[in-house]
């Protein structure tokens, strides 16, 4: 049931008719993991925390630098130095402060992850380097929980939604190992990026829409183009393919 | 009519600014190696050596996925060929 406090808050968006009441209940019911808190994640917390989302779940093992600034819209100069989730957190609540929000300095590893996003209905990517993630695809879909991919280098930029077991997912298209750079981004990149993966998380968690599965979008912000590319779950993959081992459905049986 | 090309913003400087460029070929391998004897810059741009593209190449013929196999995909004129890059960025 939603308060009063909260009829009036959420009152654009519960004149939707795709939301409705019902729909922001059902994201007051929800409970995200955003992995990382920088470029993509500063604008993804900030619209899904103004969007009502009951619980956030931040996780990054940073502390922020001065060179954060030109992008991660949740630090702020004073916040220099530091842990990003805590600066985040505070901005987060100023923001809503209703909303629930756990903020966790660690860096994900194949030994944590699982544990790392026990509960959440999703998963958003929000990470800066493809090793984190393969970890958070593959449990994602270990856990057959929804993964909301977003990447940016430079004005570009790519989404893409995975639903374990029905879509192809971010390792689908694997061919090996990729160096790891410090890479060019101005911050309206990942604005964009992380707008439409939070637009992907509000559609999901309602049930509404048509989610970006099976569409990999990429956004060039020098040209203002959005391109669609098909993609297809890759029985071989070694994430989700048939071939693995890795996918469980919820009861433990094997899954599509 | 031939099959396009469409160059990645960061290859251009390849392909003198262009966007897109016209080869001749039947399968995207033959595609790429004609838009190497056009630009040579493009061979360390797409390969890490011969018949073996970079791990950051993605290709797409028609804006559907050429993975796995991208080389032996065949094309047809009037096929457009993508090549992005993939971004690990955030």
């Amino acid at each position: 049931m939603l308060t009063p406090s909260e009829r009036e808050r959420y009152d654009r968006q519960i004149m939707i008719g795709e939301i409705g009441q019902e729909g922001q209940e059902k994201l007051k019911r929800s409970r995200v993991v955003i992995a990382g808190t920088g470029g993509l994640g500063s604008p993804i917390a900030i619209y899904l925390a103004a969007a009502g989302i009951g619980m956030i779940r931040l996780i990054d093992h940073d502390q922020v630098a001065m060179s954060n600034l030109n992008r991660q819209i949740l630090h702020w100069e004073e916040d220099i130095g530091r842990k990003k989730v805590d600066s985040a957190r505070t901005k987060l609540k100023n923001l809503n402060p209703a909303m629930e929000i756990e903020a966790i300095t660690e860096t994900i590893t194949e030994g944590n992850v699982s544990k790392l996003v026990d509960g959440c209905d999703v998963i958003v990517d929000a990470m800066d380097n493809l090793p984190s993630r393969y970890i958070l695809n593959r449990c994602a879909i270990e856990k057959n929980i929804p993964f909301f991919h977003g990447a940016v280098n430079g004005f570009e930029g790519r989404v893409m939604t995975i639903i374990p077991g029905k879509t192809a997912c971010l390792r689908c298209m694997y061919r090996g190992p990729v160096p790891q750079e410090k890479f060019p981004v101005i911050g309206v990149a990942p604005a964009v990026i992380g707008s439409i993966q939070a637009t992907e998380v509000i559609k999901y968690l309602i049930g509404i829409g048509k989610l970006l599965t099976n569409r990999l979008l990429i956004y060039d912000g020098l040209k203002i183009t959005f391109s669609e590319f098909k993609v297809n779950r890759n029985p071989n993959c070694d994430h989700c393919g048939s071939s693995s081992t890795q996918f469980l459905s919820p009861g433990g049986k094997r899954g599509g | 009519m031939p099959v396009n090309i469409h160059i990645h913003a960061t290859h251009r400087q390849f392909t003198n600014g262009l966007e897109v460029v016209a080869v001749e070929g039947t399968t995207v391998g033959e595609c790429l190696n004609q838009l190497i004897k056009q630009f040579p810059g493009m061979e360390k741009a797409l390969f890490v050596k011969k018949d073996k593209l970079l791990n950051t190449v993605e290709v797409y013929v028609n804006h559907a996925s050429a993975y796995p196999n991208e080389l032996a995909k065949p094309v047809k004129d009037g096929d457009e060929i993508h090549l992005i890059i993939m971004l690990a960025g955030g």
